[in-house]
């Protein structure tokens, strides 16, 4: 894919925005608090320096999705979604995660629809919280894969690169809001995107995280670690971290019925809730906190290296931000990573 | 239509095997057939499904059967459902039993309480093409004379020349004329050569986990001793996330294991 930059002006990019509300429902994180939360566009817009709270995981699959009467047939048409302002994080390994356990094999309808016809708008960070870690997972703070456009602030604009067909056919079909790139302009983003990795750099290296290529035989002869019950020890199973996870993909379907008659649908699900493997007969795999937690991390550093190569993990830091036990995956794998060198 | 949707299926028969264990036999509305050991999620119309294998005859194409315990919301369901019902079924799901590498072979299969169910399945397919193993031995525990299922059929699995059929309970009454003891009592003396011969096991974790150790000691190996697990299942294919054990899914790559496969995971059996 070509990665030329070309450069759009802010009122430029809200003029873009508002074009693309025809065929989209245009989403982008709006600030409260310093924190950044999904909000549907309406005409204003600001830039998100880092990530929102939640990840994009909301427009590939709902967290509570109707799949459809049964017994009939009958399919529902709503807009696709615009992400605007998607990090890193969100892309990388998450959506190949994602797409392995939704396409794979069979296909789950409802997330292929999403995935061919959003359309990703994604960010450089320009400021990194305090959980940030994606380049401990080799992910840098700007979007280098899996976007259709991504935008880098530059004066009065963005600099605007296209990553997919799509991308290149939204600036196209807007090409009287686009401009070509100053070599000024293009300096000023390679060294914003270089002191971002710098900063970022520092933070990860106080870290005492494992090389990412040890996370694997860390978890598969961690087993018996103490770190588990300890650290389970003060889960209160509020599911934060599942929830806000890019990699997080578990769900239950459920029955009911509805003035169409019978209906099933989808609510998002995770193995940290006590009754997740538990049987009708009572018996369940995963019954305590600490079995539930470790399950979390084998599915996240065993089950998918061996699946498909690929850590379940961004580095986004949801998980440990949000946690109200204050359990942190960093500090497991640096206790993983001491106790096994001892 | 999405994958997860069922078919409609019309209850045909109920029949009572003991006062908690029905066989539900179902007519499929579209065209359905599986492989024996595969597993379906039968749909309780607007209140919820459930993963089951069939206990029918795999070569049986207009019905097959479910054999059902009442142990829980979903079960009480169809254990109070009436003939003429129309319910939902996705699927089939899963592996099944590789019936081809059990060809030319001496076959034990070990079966406790409803484990029987996908066991009879097993059976009726065996059957059907007999002359390819050499000995079938039946090994059978129920908790009680009480629960013993298929009671009505059971002669009729004795009456083959190369097959076995052993059957014990865990308690009895004095008038019960039969053998006491779990199932594993009655793994001692078998009338096969153990060390190359198939064990394929189905019921409860516990049972499923004391006769693997069992044929281990008898001199089975690993990679030709079959489970058939169990989880919690919600989706069947793959997605869900509820019933993966370390690097299975049990619905995927399951439910049919090979004990070299799984026997040193950690939780296997709860």
């Amino acid at each position: 894919m070509n990665h030329t930059l070309d450069f759009i002006e802010s009122n430029n990019f809200l003029k873009l925005l508002n074009n693309l509300t025809k065929a989209y429902q245009v989403f982008f994180p709006a600030e409260t608090k310093k924190n950044y939360f999904w909000q549907s566009y309406t005409g204003n817009f600001a830039f998100n320096n880092y990530r929102a709270v939640t990840s994009i995981r909301q427009f590939l699959t709902s967290a509570v999705e109707p799949i459809g009467d049964y017994f009939k047939t009958k399919t529902e048409n709503s807009k696709p979604f615009c992400i605007v302002g998607a990090k890193a994080c969100d892309l990388s390994n998450a959506l190949k995660v994602q797409d392995y356990v939704f396409l794979e094999g069979d296909v789950d309808e409802n997330y292929k629809k999403m995935r061919q016809q959003n359309l990703i708008i994604s960010s450089d960070c320009t400021a990194i919280k305090e959980t940030c870690f994606c380049l401990a997972f080799g992910i840098k703070p700007y979007p280098e894969e899996l976007f259709d456009l991504n935008i880098s602030p530059a004066e009065n604009g963005y600099a605007v690169r296209i990553g997919s067909d799509r991308g290149e056919k939204i600036v196209a079909e807007n090409k009287d809001l686009f401009k070509d790139i100053t070599w000024q302009m293009r300096e000023e983003h390679e060294r914003k995107r270089s002191d971002i990795v710098k900063k970022l750099t520092l933070q990860v290296s106080q870290l005492n995280f494992p090389q990412k290529e040890l996370l694997y035989d860390l978890m598969k002869n961690g087993y018996g670690d103490g770190v588990w019950p300890s650290e389970a020890l003060r889960c209160v199973e509020c599911g934060a971290c599942i929830m806000n996870c890019p990699t997080c993909h578990c769900f239950l379907l459920f029955d009911t019925k509805d003035e169409n008659g019978y209906f099933k649908g989808r609510i998002w699900d995770g193995c940290q809730y006590k009754n997740f493997t538990r049987v009708a007969g009572g018996a369940s795999a995963l019954r305590f906190r600490e079995y539930r937690l470790r399950n979390r991390y084998i599915k996240k550093f065993e089950f998918f290296p061996s699946r498909i190569n690929t850590y379940a993990c961004t580095g986004c830091g949801r998980c440990v931000e949000d946690c109200p036990a204050k359990i942190d995956l960093r500090k497991i794998f640096a206790t993983l990573d001491k106790n096994q060198k001892h | 239509m999405s994958l997860y949707l069922p078919n409609k299926v019309t209850l045909i028969k109920i029949i009572e095997e003991t006062p908690t264990i029905k066989t539900f036999v179902f007519k499929p509305h579209v065209s359905f057939s599986f492989k024996t050991g595969q597993f379906v999620e039968l749909t309780y119309p607007g209140a919820g499904e459930a993963p089951f294998t069939p206990s029918s005859s795999p070569n049986k194409k207009d019905e097959f059967e479910v054999t059902i315990m009442r142990v829980g919301r979903v079960t009480e369901l169809f254990h109070n459902a009436k003939e003429g019902e129309v319910l939902g079924v996705r699927g089939p799901y899963g592996n099944g039993y590789p019936l081809d590498d059990f060809k030319g072979k001496e076959l034990l299969i070990v079966g406790g309480g409803v484990g029987l169910a996908p066991l009879r399945s097993l059976i009726y397919a065996l059957y059907a093409r007999i002359n390819d193993f050499k000995k079938i031995v039946i090994c059978y525990g129920a908790r009680s004379p009480q629960d013993i299922i298929y009671k009505y059929q059971l002669d009729e699995f004795k009456d083959q020349t190369k097959v076995e059929f052993r059957l014990t309970v865990d308690r009895a009454e004095p008038t019960w004329k039969g053998n006491v003891g779990i199932v594993t009592t009655t793994l001692d003396k078998l009338p096969i050569d153990t060390k190359s011969a198939t064990g394929i096991v189905c019921g409860p974790p516990i049972m499923m986990k004391f006769v693997s150790l069992k044929l281990l000691e008898l001199g089975f190996a690993p990679d030709k001793v079959y489970l058939s697990m169990e989880k919690n299942m919600s989706c069947g294919l793959g997605k869900c996330g509820h019933c993966r054990l370390g690097k299975y899914y049990i619905c995927k790559d399951g439910p049919v294991f090979k004990l070299q496969d799984i026997k040193d995971m950690w939780d296997i059996w709860d």
